[in-house]
């Protein structure tokens, strides 16, 4: 099958949306299907996918609480055109469709089989969905709809009125089951977080109030800190008898963050909202690390109502701190959440989620069906355009 | 002039908006019957699997007439019975999902039927949305007006949809 993705993010940019393209693509490449990205990019050169086709550089955009890199407007239409008439997909896979970027570009211009994965959780973001009116002869294009949560799915019928198929994120279990655990890192009472720590939804200053309460009760544990940023500004939040729990790695890549997971004997997902999946956790528990979450909607169902991993009140960290030190006290209850997680991890291996969004590509395609431009299919159209485009 | 200008130009506009919306409906009408077509070739294996199932030695008797039967059923209904029979089948085969030692001792039928029920999730979910997409737009005020579902038929949703939705009981 021939399968075309379009990614509304900038594909040399770090992100969850492009890192799900990535291994998807990849994974089906891998399985004998004919696959072709269309990203954005900020430096064509660092690009190193030979499936990839840049569209040009995007603009930076404030979006969902992030700085989003978005292209939109007629250069970028006319790639778009220009790749899907050459290209003769038989799906084309629309990744957030829903906020202006080259994949509503996409949807716009393009007929047939379409599927769109929605990733978003912005509840109360009510004005990314203002212009709904507008989205919806756009939207409604789409054959199938994903949800990559129920949050996400959630938001896609209060904003846009239309139901999904809820298929998780894939990750590969292997890779962060299969790791070694650093040395440097592997220290005993070892807590780990990752994330852009500057950003308060990330929720790290709710770790941080814990700490007082944790070392009354172990005074030798240790908090590693993986993500982009400084760390210096929030030292200055913590007590300086604790700073010496603290370290900071600054940013890891994706080798080291499975090294940095297996090192771990716990790791705190404080987030305080704003998450609509929680890939990480899922990482976490391919890697045999208990979890301790806040129980924001996502995390309540990834982790399913606490039963893969220890849930604590979100942004209470009296709470957050008895959850880790009863962790930390009792071994057993870290091998019981251990051994669950490997089992729950396995849900979400490519593997298995590759073959359910292959399923969706199936049930949008009607018989020998290939994706179309819009424009061909317009009777009067065939007076203007020209044969050469 | 004032009145020569503005007419022609609104005609134009409302030529053009009543095609985009001709056309728009067009699509959903093309959407649902292409998930009706996926659901429909689903449901005939799943009929065909359920048959093979009944043929197997260690179903007994009763098992094995009950899902013949209702195999059968769902084969060979016409549109106006077709609800009761999918439903007869996915009840018949309920059945069957509570029965460990069968479910043990074929494991490969039962892996595919798992798989199908899957599928079929999904081909339901899809054609229901579908369907809804093209009733609530066929039920603008414009639409009607001006006819513009022409002689389409009005797409359906089964009542068998919303059941097979429901999950096992295990």
């Amino acid at each position: 099958m021939k399968i075309g993705f379009v990614s509304p993010y900038a594909w040399d940019v770090p992100g969850g949306v492009q890192a799900h393209i990535k291994d998807l693509a990849r994974y089906y490449r891998d399985h004998g299907h004919e696959v072709s990205v269309l990203a954005p990019a900020t430096d064509e050169s660092l690009i190193e996918d030979d499936f990839v086709t840049p569209a040009g550089r995007p603009v930076a955009i404030p979006y969902n609480g992030a700085v989003a890199r978005v292209l939109f407007g007629p250069v970028a239409a006319s790639r778009v055109r220009q790749w899907i008439s050459s290209g003769e997909f038989d799906v084309l896979h629309l990744h957030e469709p829903a906020i202006p970027s080259l994949s509503l570009l996409a949807c716009s211009i393009a007929e047939g089989p379409l599927v769109g994965t929605f990733h978003a959780a912005a509840p109360r973001q009510k004005v990314a969905f203002a212009i709904a009116p507008l989205l919806e002869p756009v939207i409604e294009k789409l054959r199938a709809r994903i949800a990559v949560s129920e949050v996400a799915r959630e938001t896609l019928t209060i904003h846009l009125d239309t139901d999904a198929v809820v298929i998780p994120n894939g990750i590969s279990t292997d890779f962060f089951h299969k790791a070694q655990a650093n040395p440097e890192w592997k220290k005993p009472l070892s807590i780990g977080f990752i994330g852009r720590f500057s950003e308060p939804r990330k929720g790290l200053g709710i770790l941080l109030d814990a700490l007082p309460n944790i070392a009354r009760i172990f005074p030798h544990f240790k908090v590693l800190i993986a993500g982009p940023g400084e760390g210096i500004e929030a030292m200055q939040s913590v007590n300086p008898a604790l700073r010496n729990h603290l370290q900071f790695l600054g940013r890891i890549n994706d080798d080291e963050k499975a090294a940095f997971l297996k090192s771990l004997d716990i790791y705190i997902a404080p987030n305080t909202g704003g998450e609509s999946f929680g890939i990480i956790l899922t990482e976490a528990m391919a890697a045999g690390v208990p979890i301790v979450a806040s129980d924001i909607p996502a995390f309540r169902s990834l982790l399913d109502e606490g039963r893969y991993g220890r849930l604590f009140e979100n942004e209470n960290s009296d709470h957050l701190a008895t959850s880790i030190i009863e962790l930390l006290r009792k071994p057993e209850l870290r091998a019981d959440f251990t051994r669950k997680g490997l089992e729950r991890a396995e849900r979400f291996d490519w593997s298995q989620v590759s073959d359910e969004i292959m399923n969706v590509y199936l049930h949008a395609r009607g018989e020998d069906e290939k994706v179309r431009l819009v424009s061909e299919t317009r009777p009067w159209n065939r007076f203007f355009t020209r044969e050469d485009e | 002039m004032q009145t020569y200008f503005w007419i022609p130009l609104l005609i134009l506009i409302a030529i053009w908006y009543l095609t985009f919306s001709a056309n728009r409906l067009d699509r959903l009408h093309h959407r649902a019957e292409t998930s009706w077509a996926n659901l429909d070739a689903i449901l005939q294996r799943r009929a065909a699997l359920a048959l093979d199932i009944a043929h197997q030695e260690k179903i007994d008797p009763a098992t094995n007439l009950l899902l013949t039967a209702a195999a059968h059923q769902a084969r060979e209904a016409d549109i106006s019975e077709r609800n009761e029979a999918e439903s007869g089948l996915t009840q018949a085969l309920l059945i069957l999902s509570e029965d460990e030692e069968l479910i043990s001792s074929y494991p490969q039928l039962f892996s595919e039927l798992d798989l199908i029920t899957e599928r079929l999730r999904i081909a339901i979910s899809l054609h229901v949305e579908a369907v809804a997409a093209a009733r609530s737009r066929r039920e603008k005020m414009i639409y009607r007006i001006f006819r513009l579902a022409g002689h389409a038929p009005l797409p359906v949703k089964h009542a068998f949809e919303d059941d097979s939705l429901q999950e096992p009981k295990r």
